[in-house]
């Protein structure tokens, strides 16, 4: 079945069968491999996107839920050579170990301050609690994030959009 | 030494771009070194290589998979090359013989041995070839080389004013004579090692952009799912393969010998089709053992043989028989999941007489074996790419799910990718092995004298060696693998080294008693079993660390001071003791409503000290802060010791809390983050760690931060509640 959906501001047509979920169209037909497949069921937080601004576990949700809805994922917060301010963070802060939750971890936190730009310590953590990190990251995940909060991280100006 | 160029047959692309050759002889695959005029590069040893153009590579051997290799022996290579390690670009390593680590005699990244055996060939060989770029130098000016100093990727002249960069150095340099005497710099001149300077890997691990083994993609790439015996050991008897290959998009069905595989056009077609899979299983050998059964068999071993006597100091026996009362307990622990993140995956490519397998392995000329077996190639066909792992914990030093892409590829000549569900990556895990310890202590007054502890399970190696022992003859026959795995554990300490996964942390016990008695009643369940972030340290630390708090209670003594009294021949453990003590003012006790705990223990050479502090609520344990001193001789990177510690201790608060695999019939009875729990932020206690100053070479820490938690923590309920932990995981509700 054709389906349409936007995604990182880019709108794509594809055949795929309606059940898919959204994860393995974002990776396998759309190449984008910074979302990643944790554990199926909602329960790791590696998948996290946002779907019209809201983050959904990609992995179980049937890309039919994104027919004509926008999609950003990890790749679509920052790049490389312009790192979003929570991804500056992550880096000055030497966040990720093995790294494979840390794009999860990284798009709840942005939908987090998104809606709250000041969170307290219990709002980050509430938000955050979803996202497993196996390495045991988890302070250094707060910290990253409460420095973009607070302004320490170096140019932490929010960009628009992200 | 450069090899001649017919010698060599294969030639395939390094990930630097740059041609990396390999030496023709099956499995005894040698780095070339030298200048390569075509490319502009010189290779000076196995793990550099510098271009013309300025570029520094540098050739990985130990996989990062979080612990921190990427930073830190790229930080050591650049400390003596005199470059910033910002500046070099780490490469994974192929297979090749110089990339064995020289304690396994095997390419394998484990046992928290990676630094520690890179310290100083890392070191030296960024001296030698700074040393060839200095005597370059000097030949071009016409100056005396002892003159000349190496500087952030240059040489300058002894004038001060003039410099040559390396990139125009790396020609002339390849003409140099190695030296193999060039003093390391000394440590006072150190510009990066001890220095925090962030993660290498940090920027791709935030962008999305470092690739694991499940984002390569190849083209024309297909993707199987494998359906596997729920009982260990059962065979496929039959299967609906017929219908399945009706399915949409299924493209075949293959029977391999872990199971049944699908391939399909896409990964979600191919999980569609196995819901629909029947598969009949043959369960002759399978194993059917509950939990409970296992336990029961480790206590008939223990009570039938007193097992391999390990360590013998004074008599036990006699110590026994002079002494006041004999107290006695035992710890049982359950088999344990790794759940890595990043599910089990590999993808492989068949074709032109020759295998190409990707994947996030620990072990990748294990993975050339594995591989090996279910085709008809040599080793020395395989190559295998490395990418970054999604978490190892010991998981992928076992090579089955290899063997599962490269059976599928030899099958179908087209590039394919095998992905485990969560739920298949928990089942199918092999795990750190249950286990069971019967400790025995004489005591007199207040004063122990002797000290007796058996451990009963099985040892890792057992499980291991099929794939580890040809791994090591590479160039043997196939017909002989099964034979090298027995020949392998036989000839223990010659072929392989003397397997001490069963007892390692209980024959180095430290205290200062007299009579010492540690004895191992090998017996083995048939449970799949392998290596586990600390194995052995791991239940061993809990039995030996919980016993000695119940001595210390035995004799009326304070937990702290108990030790104290017994480790003062023991510097290193009495310094990371005091200090823990001192950090939580243990004397000054805990707040109203919780209690603390305390542990200490070596393993990986590193000493370690914890207090955890913990109270139980609403039926639930708590942890509310870890306090935490390390010894871990130098450190190369002060912020990934404290993550690697910080992170140890997630990772044995999640066992402590959460871990247990339970078996009925055979069949294991977890499957995904709802039944096997890892700790979660917001049960995250707040984590102080110390870091002693040392000067001594340096030791592991990717694993000694998880052995003291469980009896810190346990300790700490015996200290809330007065009822004692003798089971993992531990319980708020023990009585």
């Amino acid at each position: 079945m054709a389906l349409s959906l936007t995604v990182n501001g880019e709108r794509r047509t594809l055949e795929v069968d309606l059940d898919t979920p959204l994860l393995w169209v974002i990776r396998d037909e759309l190449g984008l491999k910074g979302t990643k497949f944790g554990c199926g069921a909602g329960l790791c937080g590696a998948c996290t996107v946002h779907l019209d601004g809201q983050p959904v576990r990609s992995c179980s949700t049937p890309v039919e839920v994104a027919q004509d809805k926008s999609v950003t994922t990890i790749e679509g917060l920052g790049t490389e050579t312009k790192l979003h301010p929570l991804q500056k963070a992550w880096v000055e802060h030497g966040v990720p170990q093995c790294g494979y939750c840390q794009s999860g971890q990284i798009m709840s936190a942005a939908h987090l301050l998104e809606h709250n730009p000041s969170p307290a310590r219990e709002d980050i953590v509430a938000a955050l609690s979803g996202n497993l990190c196996r390495c045991g990251t988890y302070s250094r995940i707060i910290a990253a994030v409460e420095s973009v909060v607070d302004g320490s991280t170096s140019a932490a100006n929010r960009q628009e959009g992200a | 030494m450069r090899m001649n160029r017919r010698d060599f047959l294969k030639v395939s692309a390094g990930s630097s771009g740059s041609l990396v050759l390999a030496l023709s002889l099956p499995g005894c695959a040698s780095i070339e070194t030298g200048y390569e005029e075509e490319d502009g590069s010189w290779r000076p040893d196995a793990w550099l290589e510098l271009t013309t153009g300025g570029a520094v590579y540098f050739t990985l051997a130990r996989v990062e998979m979080g612990q921190g290799t990427y930073t830190g022996l790229t930080t050591l290579i650049a400390e003596e090359l005199e470059v910033d390690p910002a500046s070099i670009t780490p490469t994974f390593a192929p297979v090749a013989a110089e990339y064995r680590n020289p304690l396994y005699k095997l390419q394998l990244t484990g046992g928290s041995t990676s630094l520690a055996t890179s310290w100083e060939p890392l070191r030296q060989a960024g001296a030698e070839a700074r040393e060839m770029l200095i005597l370059a130098a000097a030949r071009v000016w016409g100056v005396n080389h002892r003159e000349c100093t190496a500087f952030e990727g240059q040489v300058r002249h002894p004038n001060g004013a003039d410099a040559l960069p390396y990139g125009k150095l790396v020609k002339l340099a390849a003409s140099e004579e190695v030296r193999h005497d060039v003093a390391l710099k000394p440590r006072d001149q150190w510009r990066y090692i001890g220095k925090n300077r962030g993660r290498l890997d940090a920027t791709a691990k935030s962008t999305g952009t470092a690739e694991y083994g499940i984002d390569v993609e190849l083209p024309g790439m297909v993707y199987a799912v494998v359906t596997r015996p729920p009982r260990y050991g059962a065979r496929v008897k039959s299967f609906n393969g017929a219908d399945i290959e009706t399915m949409p998009g299924v493209l075949s069905v293959i029977e391999i010998e872990r199971g049944v595989a699908i391939v399909a056009s896409k990964y979600w077609l191919a999980r569609k089709a196995q819901q629909q899979l029947i598969v009949e299983w043959n369960n002759d050998d399978a194993v059917t053992l509950s939990t409970a059964d296992v336990f029961a068999l480790y206590h008939h071993a223990a009570d039938e043989d007193a097992g391999e006597r390990e360590r013998s100091d004074g008599s036990f026996s006699e110590a026994a028989e002079n002494a006041e009362r004999v107290v006695e307990a035992s710890y049982e622990q359950p088999y344990l999941a790794h759940a890595t993140l990043e599910p089990m995956n590999a993808t492989a490519w068949y074709r032109d007489n020759a295998m190409e397998v990707w994947a996030p392995t620990q072990a990748p000329d294990l993975g050339r074996i594995a591989a090996a077996r279910v085709s008809d190639l040599s080793p020395g066909d395989v190559t295998i790419n490395t990418t970054f792992l999604g978490g190892g914990f010991g998981r992928r030093l076992t090579q089955d799910y290899i063997e599962e892409a490269a059976a599928v590829a030899y099958r179908i000549r087209k590039p394919v990718k095998v992905i485990w569900s969560r739920e298949e990556d928990t089942r199918h895990d092999l795990f750190r092995p249950a286990m069971l310890h019967r400790m025995k202590a004489s005591v007199s007054g207040k004063t122990v004298t002797g000290w007796h502890h058996q451990v009963v399970g099985p040892q890792v190696l057992d499980w291991y060696v099929r794939n580890a022992a040809p791994a090591q003859y590479p160039w043997s026959p196939k017909f002989l693998y099964n034979t090298l795995g027995k020949v392998g554990l036989l000839a223990e300490g010659i072929a392989t080294p003397k397997d001490i996964s069963a007892i390692e942390g209980a024959i180095d016990y430290p205290y200062d008693i007299a009579n010492v008695e540690v004895r191992h009643t090998h017996t083995d369940p048939g449970v799949p079993i392998t290596w586990w972030r600390s194995v052995g340290y791991s239940h061993n630390g809990f039995a030996a660390e919980t016993f000695m708090d119940e001595l210390a209670h035995e004799t009326g003594a304070d937990p702290y001071e108990f030790r104290r009294g017994l480790i003062r021949n023991q510097p290193r453990h009495l310094a990371v003791l005091d200090k823990v003590a001192a950090m939580a003012d243990w004397q000054g006790g805990a707040p109203s409503g919780r209690a603390r705990g305390l542990a200490l223990f070596q393993s990986f050479g590193t000493f370690v000290a914890q207090i955890i502090e913990a109270s139980i609520e609403h039926g639930n344990i708590v942890v509310h802060k870890v306090w935490c001193a390390v010894d871990c001789g130098q450190v190369v990177n002060p912020e990934i010791v404290r993550d690697q510690i910080e992170g140890g201790i997630i990772f044995g608060l999640t066992a402590a809390l959460h871990g247990e695999i339970t078996l009925v019939d055979g069949e294991v009875q977890q499957s995904n983050f709802h039944d096997y729990m890892l700790m979660r932020n917001y049960e995250r206690p707040e984590v102080l760690v110390n870091i002693a100053e040392s000067s001594e070479a340096p030791t592991g820490i990717g694993e000694p931060g998880v052995p003291p938690v469980f009896p810190a923590l346990g300790n700490a309920l015996f200290a809330l509640t007065g009822k004692r932990q003798r089971a993992l995981p531990l319980n708020a509700e023990v009585g």
